[in-house]
């Protein structure tokens, strides 16, 4: 699974994914009409719109649109809703992978971060309100089957709620399994927070809406309220998210300002008021941080005493010994012949070599010469 | 014109090889025709550098002393940056035999620089670059008499200082025109100009540059050229400087 890996499919590759991408959204759509949602019982609990959202992110716009728009198109076509009666919804499907896709073409490639996160989130609730809002101002301007302001409470509301509240479990659960969103210590945190608060409104609700359906369909008031209530729901999550978003901050802010840190001390600066306002937690990051700075000061003394000591650094060379050892090479008749022969060498290659100038001047023997 | 640089250190393991080859190395790719003779007869060592294999040397330095070839014969292409920059290296014999003759009867300094001057016109060479032998035997004397530069590598370690400063004095009554320290493995600790002043004024002689003690350096060790491993490195810039003050 190095999905994240791929950069672009190209060419047949590109061609085969959509093709298999399309035939398994169309499929699901015709075959997942069965499965009812907490508050919009006329709309399919649709799990293949995550498949545009991640197909957008994971391999750009042409991939994740293609999926969307052709999918539904084979899914209309197999539900006997007719290939081409709701060409807006098939616009709309496609948008869900398009604009992901963009995203992924401007460089959102990877996510490790809680910010990344948030902003893939984001993406994912601004495109399912984009996609249903072009669907519907399509179906105002040219189609005009829906019925307004009706379908606002029974099928618009229903199908945005719907999609927000199944996009926000299943796409991250693709990007991980793509690698597309790598595990640390921030994503890791925000996945499980976020996932366990989403999973357990959208269980809760749909076991409301399933126990209690019978009994409301009889009462066109209270099929009304219920349908409102999804927006609740909606609320409930992203405002859930935040939440977790915010606690797994709480948690992984310090690990950013820790390894901060460890980078000041690896660059020989060892004031750290950079851990100042965690030392004061009570926490273990608190007393790690706490640990920190008082190991950073030791080093510096330690450090600061070894310049010390490097200052005092002397080359301590025995000058009589030096002298004799000199004498002794130097006065050797082996020594006096390699001198003259190297005065000739040099004489010889100074003549040989008549355009050098000065820069065979010698340069260090000012004080040569016996 | 081509320079003749020795490069020398009073004892061994002072990294004198693995300078010389990136020295070597370093030349080439800024398009140089750069030969390294391994003069250290006594042992040979430098060729590991290049990832020569001892059963591969054909002749060798040993062989040309003794009249058993020609000089361009013992020089191989150890690398090659494009069709300028090469680095040609004149290996010394690995057999013990050969060492040992070689230890007992000496060679002749005339036919060492015939056959250096002739290396120089046949190759083209821009630089030639000699690996002594550590200490100040006959042979290396030989070589720092023959050439325009002398390159003195010393760690900082007291040992080092006193036979560095009767290097540099023995050098100095030899007339070498050329002379510089470069000091290796210096912990990062040191202040670098404060070492770089201390150096210059005990040994009255330039500090052309110094090269930090590594843990990159000594991982690779023998077994790859640093230079060409890491480009970007602080070391790989400091060898790149001292090749320019060198040619200067």
């Amino acid at each position: 699974m190095r999905l994240s890996k791929i950069h672009m499919p190209k060419g047949t590759r590109a061609l085969i994914l959509i093709i298999a991408a399309a035939l398994a959204y169309g499929f699901l759509n015709a075959h997942s009409n069965r499965l009812l949602l907490p508050s919009a019982p006329f709309i399919a609990l649709r799990p293949q719109v995550a498949l545009s959202f991640f197909l957008g992110f994971v391999f750009g716009p042409w991939v994740g649109f293609l999926t969307g728009f052709l999918g539904n198109m084979i899914g209309d076509g197999l539900s006997g809703y007719g290939c081409w009666n709701f060409w807006n919804w098939h616009i709309a499907n496609g948008l869900y992978g398009l604009i992901p896709g963009f995203a992924h073409y401007l460089g959102f490639k990877e996510i490790r971060t809680l910010r990344k996160f948030v902003i893939m989130e984001t993406i994912v609730v601004a495109t399912n309100v984009v996609a249903v809002g072009f669907a519907v101002l399509a179906d105002l301007l040219w189609l005009k089957v829906m019925q307004f302001p009706e379908s606002l409470n029974s099928w618009i509301l229903p199908a945005l709620t719907t999609n927000i509240v199944l996009s926000f479990v299943l796409v991250p659960l693709l990007l991980v399994f793509a690698k597309f969103i790598v595990i640390t210590v921030e994503t890791r945190i925000t996945l499980v927070l976020s996932w366990l608060m989403v999973s357990i409104v959208v269980i809760s609700a749909t076991a409301v809406t399933w126990t209690v359906w019978e009994d409301l369909t009889s009462q066109t008031a209270s099929v009304q309220a219920f349908y409102s209530a999804s927006i609740v729901t909606v609320l409930v999550v992203i405002i859930g998210f935040l939440i977790s978003v915010f606690l797994a901050h709480r948690i992984t802010d310090p690990l950013a300002s820790l390894s901060q840190a460890a980078r000041q001390i690896e660059e020989g600066e060892y004031r750290l008021p950079v851990l100042d306002t965690i030392s004061k937690r009570s926490d273990e990051f608190g007393q790690l941080s706490t640990m920190m700075q008082r190991m950073a000061s030791q080093i510096e003394v330690r450090e600061t005493r070894l310049k010390d000591q490097v200052t005092e650094l002397k080359i301590e060379i025995d000058r009589t010994k030096q002298e004799e050892d000199v004498k002794e090479i130097v006065e050797s008749d082996y020594f006096k012949t390699l001198r003259d022969k190297a005065r000739g060498f040099r004489v010889a290659s100074r003549s040989e070599e008549k355009e050098e100038t000065d820069d065979v001047t010698p340069e260090n023997n000012e004080s040569s010469g016996v | 014109m081509s320079k003749i640089i020795s490069i020398h250190s009073f004892r061994g393991g002072t990294g004198k090889s693995n300078t010389t080859a990136n020295l070597a190395v370093y030349l080439a790719q800024t398009g140089l025709r750069v030969c390294v003779v391994d003069t250290d007869i006594q042992s040979p060592g430098i060729h590991v550098m290049f990832q020569l294999n001892p059963k591969d040397i054909g002749f060798s330095l040993n062989d040309f002393l003794w009249g058993k070839c020609e000089i361009e014969q013992t020089a191989r292409e150890v690398f090659t940056e494009d069709s300028t920059g090469k680095v040609f290296l004149i290996p010394s014999s690995m057999r013990t035999g050969d060492i040992a003759r070689v230890l007992k009867f000496g060679y002749d300094i005339q036919l060492l620089r015939e056959g250096f001057m002739n290396i120089i016109s046949t190759l083209a060479i821009d630089v030639l670059l000699i690996d002594t032998h550590p200490g100040l035997n006959e042979e290396t004397l030989m070589s720092i008499a023959i050439s325009n530069v002398l390159l003195i590598i010393l760690r900082p370690d007291s040992q080092d200082y006193q036979g560095t400063a009767v290097t540099v004095e023995v050098a100095r009554q030899i007339e070498v025109p050329q002379m510089y320290l470069l000091m290796n493995k210096v912990p990062s600790l040191f202040d670098r100009a404060m070492t770089i002043e201390k150096a210059q004024a005990a040994f009255n002689c330039p500090v052309i540059g110094l090269l930090p003690h590594s843990d990159e350096m000594m991982t690779l060790g023998s077994d790859g050229i640093f230079v060409r491993r890491y480009p970007d490195h602080p070391i790989t810039h400091e060898i790149g400087m001292v090749a320019q003050k060198i040619l200067k």
